[in-house]
């Protein structure tokens, strides 16, 4: 099957790849896995005082259209807010990197890593407000 | 998809008996060989190279643990696919992407002993789903409610899989 020419792009050149420190209280981590393909996904936000995502980073074991929908997720996640940041649909990644039916469960993967990352940093906080008040 | 149990007439369970699939499959192939019809009407000849291809097809699907089970899932009313199927449990991602960080460095430090030893690390994991898995299946011959439990240990293996997949791939690349 040929990749779009934007997944080939990502895929030879991905954004962002790499590790936050995931014992930061400022860093959300999500960790997801496509049970049918055996791929998994990491990415990380860092969030800063001012409420925007200031870093993005992801790790992708997976195929080159999971790597590109990481790599792009990561890009477009960087200057937005949390509550923007939860608004990225696969439908978007899927649609910008030309995504074939096939692959669409990638881009699926992508905003669930995205929703998993949210998750653990809001409860992160929640932790630290119930301890700060507590 | 035919049922691949029923085309090639064996018992539908995970632990077979892969010399006796082998055999069956040889036998039928035989029967069903295009010289055997060569003076046939051109119906009969038809069905039978059909019925040929159809024979390939189960065995390739039997011999793969991975593909076996999803044809004892199906067969057991369980949906399988991408969107339908659990999501691993955080304690198994975490392993493998631990793992698959560890094959990623010792790829990049071309460091062949290391991924052979994690690689044998994971085959021996491997020989433990697999095992989990026919218990699985056992357990659903006797009680048919239990077919959804084959479920995550068949993602498990999907997970492994795709790791030893990596490290043959690794592994014909570095070898001398």
């Amino acid at each position: 099957m040929a990749y779009s020419e934007k997944v080939i792009e990502h895929y030879e050149n991905p954004r962002n790849v790499g590790t936050l420190d995931k014992a930061d209280d400022q860093v959300g981590t999500g960790l997801v896995g496509a049970p049918a393909c055996g791929d998994v996904m990491r990415l990380q936000i860092k969030v800063g005082d001012d409420g925007r995502i200031e870093d993005a980073k992801f790790k992708t074991f997976g195929c080159g259209s999971a790597i590109a929908s990481s790599s792009l997720a990561t890009e477009w996640l960087k200057g937005k807010t949390v509550d923007e940041a939860a608004t990225i649909k696969n439908s978007m990644i899927a649609t910008e990197l030309n995504l074939p039916p096939v692959k669409i469960h990638c881009s699926v993967l992508a905003e669930d890593a995205i929703k998993s990352a949210i998750a653990d940093f809001r409860s992160k906080q929640a932790a630290k407000k119930s301890l700060a008040s507590g | 998809m035919a049922d691949p149990f029923e085309t090639l007439g064996v018992d539908p369970r995970f632990d077979l008996d892969l010399r006796a699939l082998e055999q069956r499959h040889r036998d039928l192939s035989k029967a069903l060989h295009p010289d055997r019809y060569s003076g046939a009407p051109a119906q009969e000849r038809r069905l039978s190279l059909g019925r040929a291809i159809d024979v390939n097809e189960a065995f390739r699907v039997l011999r793969d643990p991975i593909r076996r089970a999803e044809a004892l899932l199906r067969r057991g009313g369980a949906k399988v696919g991408e969107t339908v199927e659990p999501a691993a449990p955080p304690a198994l991602l975490m392993e493998i992407m631990e793992v698959r960080e560890e094959l990623s460095d010792a790829a990049r430090a071309k460091d062949l002993p290391s991924i052979l030893r994690l690689g044998a690390a994971m085959t021996a994991r491997q020989e433990a789903t697999l095992k989990k898995l026919a218990q699985a299946f056992a357990d659903a011959a006797t009680e048919p409610g239990k077919i959804s439990d084959a479920l995550p240990i068949l993602g498990e293996l999907r997970y492994v899989r795709r790791f030893l997949d990596e490290v043959s791939a690794l592994e014909e690349e570095l070898s001398p």
